[in-house]
């Protein structure tokens, strides 16, 4: 028994010296690649959305690049900050994130600096969509609007602000996107405060808010399932979403975006970071360049038809993803972003558990 | 006199058609998603949110080049359930033989431990695991999907073969040897068989069980491929696409083929034995008559 002890333990710690050593010769390696010296990088490891962004694109970067693209897929934007915080970042060399986690991935040094000198055709991207502390760590992709939408035949009222949406004569009327941090913001707003608010007294009153939104809400989740066949007649969702089912009833669409007075809708974005310790860092550099050119930005567009950050690429994208009506309305600027909210996330979870369980 | 057995015919019938609609409600709700599932996959649009007309144009799509991504993580996910399901099962069968036949210090505990991976969440572990490997500094990637898998497959392959052990193997196995076979021979041409059918239920079970899974593939994945459900799942943030119903179709289409086929050459192999001990029963009674 003891001598089993003994040699689990000489194993587990030889492992451990190995791990060590393993570590520091990533390391070199990693900045072996970093001085562009080219070898062995023909790999580019890609974490992100499923069916988020056109085969050809990619068919396309490897043939002019001569390199092979990896794409693993994530089903959360959770997965992508576990992995990171966890050590693994480094096996990826770009990883998709959203906004929302920029600031703690950042503070946690999770991410490697990006030398905007080699990425020209990122001054492409409106600079309203980037803010300054973000741009030295990201590439936003694309991006979406999470807003109100009603059919004009089907509802029977008009829809001008969220507090609208608590009004009982939307009974059983609304299908509405899911999340803590989707909800609680248009409580907020519709009650004045600031949507990333962090005050219990603030988002307690917004939990009351949301009960009587819940009252009126038929089904959270597949919004667009479920405004397609009729069940609902508004819904609280992302532009994407609405895209699809316009584009779904095609010319019988009935369906536009509420035409909100004054207050802000939430707009978040998707967008690629360099995981610290990335092997292949000219090569995501070069991956980024080429998705921020216009005309490749312009062709994914056709087949991943969402809200796009790339100027130069909208104003060369086809007719029908310019005149699309799901992208078209008065207040693409009266926006707000999710922030994080630290510690008060507590909060939000305890008041969304108990919207949830009622 | 008359009443009774007719009361007894209506409670008769009355008891089967309670049965039978008991039967079809149950399998209703098992296969009538799947049902939808399949048709589906001939549906005439870009998304299934309605019916809009029949086509075949998503079976075109899924067996297209364009579509290389589905089938190279469906070889990945079948590479990793074959694997997982092989480990598990030897580990299985040694772990139940072990767990069932030995008397050792401990035992109570192992047995009792081995329902931890089952009962932990999955993400629980995952998570950990996760840890361990990245502070190891192994790299993730097929080996550590598998090592994740295998954690919740053994547990589940041991139980079912352990409980498959009975009083009669020990019986055999020392007729066995007692006609002159060694220990390996015995193990192999004895009990292995006597316990056959607990060590393909633990392999079907585990196969299902890593074939499925999601969590530990995500977790565990490295950076060049994902998992089938893993993929799904991923697609699923946009709304499935009818070509992933169609592959799915043509999933479920094949495993009930394999289950005929299966089920087939067991009765084909039942009636072979069972012609064979006629034969030799035939072949006494011969030989006593002479």
């Amino acid at each position: 028994m003891k001598k089993l002890l003994a040699a689990i333990l000489t194993l587990a710690m030889a492992l451990s010296l190995a791990a060590c050593g393993g570590g520091n010769g990533g390391g070199q390696g990693g900045e072996g690649t970093g001085d562009g010296s080219g070898a062995g990088n023909t790999e580019l490891n890609i974490f992100m959305w499923s069916d988020y962004m056109s085969d050809s694109l990619v068919a396309n970067f490897e043939k002019e690049f001569g390199v092979k693209v990896n794409i693993s897929y994530m089903n959360d934007n959770a997965d992508s900050i576990t992995k990171l915080t966890a050590g693994a970042g480094d096996g990826y060399d770009l990883i998709m994130t959203c906004d929302a986690y920029m600031e703690s991935l950042i503070a946690g040094g999770y991410l490697e600096p990006l030398d905007l000198s080699q990425i020209p055709n990122s001054k492409n991207i409106n600079q309203a969509y980037w803010s300054e502390e973000n741009q030295g760590y990201c590439v936003p992709y694309l991006m979406n609007y999470i807003y109100v939408v009603y059919d004009t035949e089907r509802c029977p009222i008009e829809i001008t602000c969220y507090n609208d949406l608590i009004n009982p004569a939307l009974k059983g009327e609304i299908g509405s996107i899911d999340g803590a941090r989707n909800l609680f913001p248009i409580a907020l707003v519709a009650l004045g405060y600031d949507p990333n608010s962090r005050e219990e007294s603030e988002i307690a009153e917004a939990y009351e808010w949301l009960v009587k939104y819940n009252e009126n809400v038929a089904a959270y989740g597949s919004t667009e399932t479920n405004m397609v066949n009729g069940t609902i007649s508004v819904m609280f969702t992302y532009d994407g979403n609405t895209a699809e089912a316009m584009s779904a009833m095609g010319d019988n669409n009935t369906l536009v975006v509420a035409p909100f007075t004054s207050d802000p809708v939430q707009l978040g974005f998707d967008l690629y970071v360099i995981p610290k310790g990335a092997k292949h860092m000219d090569l995501a550099y070069k991956f980024l360049n080429y998705i921020c050119d216009a005309q490749v930005m312009a062709d994914n567009l056709v087949e991943n038809p969402y809200s796009c950050p790339n100027d130069a690429a909208v104003a060369v994208a086809s007719e029908d993803y310019r005149n699309a009506p799901a992208f078209n309305f008065g207040y693409k600027t009266n926006v707000f972003f999710q922030e994080d909210v630290g510690d008060a996330i507590a909060i939000y979870d305890k008041y969304f558990q108990m919207l949830k369980v009622g | 006199m008359t009443a009774s057995p007719n009361r007894r015919l209506r409670r008769q019938s009355c008891r089967k058609f309670l049965g039978d609609f008991y039967a079809v409600i149950i399998y209703a709700i098992f296969y009538i998603p799947v049902l939808v599932m399949m048709v589906f996959s001939f549906n005439n649009a870009k998304r299934n949110y309605a019916w809009e007309g029949f086509t075949t144009q998503w079976y075109g799509k899924l067996f297209s080049f364009g579509n290389h991504d589905l089938w190279e993580s469906l070889a990945y996910s079948l590479a990793i359930a074959i694997l997982a399901t092989a480990i598990s099962v030897v580990i299985g069968v040694l772990g139940g033989i072990g767990l069932k036949k030995f008397e050792f210090r401990g035992k109570k505990f192992i047995n009792l431990m081995l329902y931890v991976p089952i009962v932990v969440p999955e993400i629980v572990l995952a998570v950990a695991m996760l840890i361990i490997f990245i502070t190891v500094g192994v790299k993730l990637g097929i080996g550590t999907i598998v090592a994740g898998h295998c954690t919740f497959c053994i547990p589940y392959a041991v139980v079912t073969i352990k409980g498959r052990i009975s009083g009669d193997n020990e019986t055999l196995e020392e007729a066995s040897m007692d006609l002159g076979a060694n220990r390996f021979q015995t193990f192999w041409r004895v009990t292995i068989p006597s316990i056959m059918p607990g060590i393909t239920s633990a392999a079907f079970l585990s196969f299902t069980l890593s074939f499925d899974d999601v969590v530990m593939s995500n977790m565990l994945a490295g950076a060049s491929q994902s998992t089938l459900p893993v993929l799904i799942l991923s697609v699923n943030r946009t709304g499935v696409t009818p070509d992933i119903n169609a592959l799915t179709t043509i999933m479920v289409l094949v495993m009930v083929a394999g289950m005929l086929t299966v089920n087939g050459i067991q009765r084909s192999l039942r009636r072979r034995e069972l012609r064979a001990a006629e034969e030799a029963e035939t072949a006494r009674l011969n030989a006593a008559r002479f």
